[in-house]
């Protein structure tokens, strides 16, 4: 024995078969199968989403979020972003990391509808993920969220987006932010921070 | 397969940023090479290069010559000019350390004797890293005759992949080899040069494969082990959750990647477990959804 030369007689490596109807295959019990279908399926955003909010298998969601990806439409962006609100946690974080994989300008314009969302938490995800998106827009969008977002948290989210880019022409917009909750010592103590770094570099 | 080296100048192609930024797209569509801006003198003059041999007028006509001709031999004239192809054997042999004295001992776990087990060096370059874990297996993998072992390598630059096959060696990739395995897996064809001997080159399957082609990557799979050392870092976020994904489906449950020593799984894909060795930190494919969690 030792090495031998493969496709050397090996009745065990049998190609997976292949998968037929995607549509069909994405339903059936086969893991493997969903996967190969997911793949198969990158321009029809709105069965792969649909897959996604009752996939069990993380290798099938991947591959579904993988698919997404390459397909990265702004339909394929606004299929994903109704789990930014869902409250399942890791199928959330993992639809925020695809869409910031996403060319912005499929993910971008569809923004506004979540950054004024009800819950403050979704606000926070969504501003997290425009901080990430690398999109001539993500530093006004930022500003605006300091400017005029009513919650505190959310406006923390957005001076840490801002502190990451590092821009120089948003530091103003952290004094107005400071005089806006004059009475939060976390702010302050943030918004000081912020001008720190965001100074040095 | 290796990098783009960094160079501060070079001729112009004449393309507009939007014509550079949609060769780009192609190359990365095609191949998952990421190349941006500040690789533009990198590729321009090899893009330049190849205007000149296949006598295109300008890059417009150009792209459209890589785009249209349904052959892909001019992609593959380009991507051979792309990639830069150094190293050496036993490079970060703490990797194939940890492959003999501990993955794979895990991976035989419950196999009978003469199953087979299957091993795939994917950028392997000029086939340093192949032939490195052939020798290793042979020399320190106790268990290497109960078991039918598979060393597949391969790589997207059809040039490197001769180089492989051929497996001629100048001393400077020999350096960290010792002696004694010189002499017994190498003949000496030149003052300099060391060819592998015809029984280890004929026992790696060398083939040429684009990570990001599924048709290619479908002749991949119940694999134990994958090197993928220093390739991936070439990719865009993309590229590389597509090859993340593409070595899940090419693994067998529990199998395992071996990633480059500034590499992490956990930034390409959430699917895998690291596993702490005592000689490296690998990334498996979990036995089941339970090992998942």
């Amino acid at each position: 024995m030792g090495l031998i030369k493969a496709g050397s007689k090996d009745k065990g490596a049998e190609a997976p078969p292949p998968a037929g109807d995607p549509l069909e295959a994405l339903e059936t019990g086969d893991a493997s199968a969903r996967r190969r279908a997911a793949q198969a399926l990158a321009a029809r955003p709105e069965v792969l989403c649909a897959r996604l909010t009752r996939e069990p298998d993380p290798g099938v969601r991947e591959a579904i979020l993988t698919a997404l990806v390459r397909g990265g439409s702004p339909e394929a962006a606004a299929c994903l972003l109704p789990f930014l609100e869902g409250e399942d946690v890791s199928l959330r974080n993992a639809a925020i990391e695809a869409l910031q994989q996403m060319p912005p300008d499929s993910v971008m314009p569809h923004l506004d509808t979540l950054l004024a969302h009800e819950d403050s938490d979704v606000r926070i995800f969504t501003v997290q993920l425009v901080a990430k998106l690398p999109h001539p827009e993500r530093l006004d969008r930022l500003v605006a969220v300091m400017e005029r977002e009513p919650h505190v948290n959310v406006c923390l989210a957005a001076v840490e987006g801002v502190v990451e880019l590092g821009r120089l022409e948003a530091l103003p917009a952290l004094d107005r932010l400071k005089a806006r909750f004059p009475d939060d010592p976390v702010v302050a103590f943030t918004v000081e921070a912020a001008h720190r770094r965001v100074g040095q570099d | 397969m290796a990098a783009p080296r960094s160079e501060s100048a070079g001729p112009s192609s004449g393309a507009s940023p939007a014509e550079y930024e949609a060769l780009c797209s192609y190359l990365r569509q095609r191949t998952g090479l990421s190349f941006g801006e500040n690789k533009r003198y990198y590729v321009e003059r090899r893009v330049v290069e190849r205007m000149g041999a296949v006598g295109a007028r300008d890059f417009t006509a150009y792209l459209d010559l890589l785009r249209r001709q349904t052959s892909g031999e001019e992609l593959q004239l380009l991507v051979n000019l792309m990639t830069v192809n150094e190293t050496y054997f036993f490079r970060e042999k703490y990797q194939f350390d940890c492959l003999v004295n501990s993955a794979l001992d895990e991976v035989v776990r419950g196999r009978k004797p003469g199953d087979r087990i299957r091993v795939w060096s994917a950028g392997c370059s000029t086939g340093e890293e192949p032939y490195s874990i052939a020798i290793m297996l042979l020399e320190f993998w106790k268990r290497v005759d109960e078991f039918e072992i598979e060393v597949r390598a391969s790589d997207i630059d059809s040039r490197a992949l001769a180089r492989a096959r051929e497996g001629i060696y100048e001393e400077r990739s020999l350096q960290f080899l010792p002696p004694h395995l010189i002499t017994k897996y190498f003949a000496q064809v030149a003052p300099g040069r060391w060819q592998i001997i015809d029984e280890l080159r004929e026992s790696i399957d060398f083939s040429h494969v684009n990570l990001m082609d599924a048709n290619g990557m479908a002749r991949f799979h119940d694999l134990d082990v994958i090197f993928c050392r220093n390739l991936l870092i070439y990719f865009d976020d993309l590229g590389r959750r597509e090859a993340a994904s593409a070595f899940y489906d090419a693994l067998a449950p529990g199998g395992f990647v071996f990633l480059g020593h500034s590499e992490s799984m956990s930034r390409m894909s959430s699917l895998y477990l690291p596993r702490r060795f005592p000689e490296a930190i690998v990334y498996q494919k979990p036995r089941s959804d339970a090992d998942a969690g």
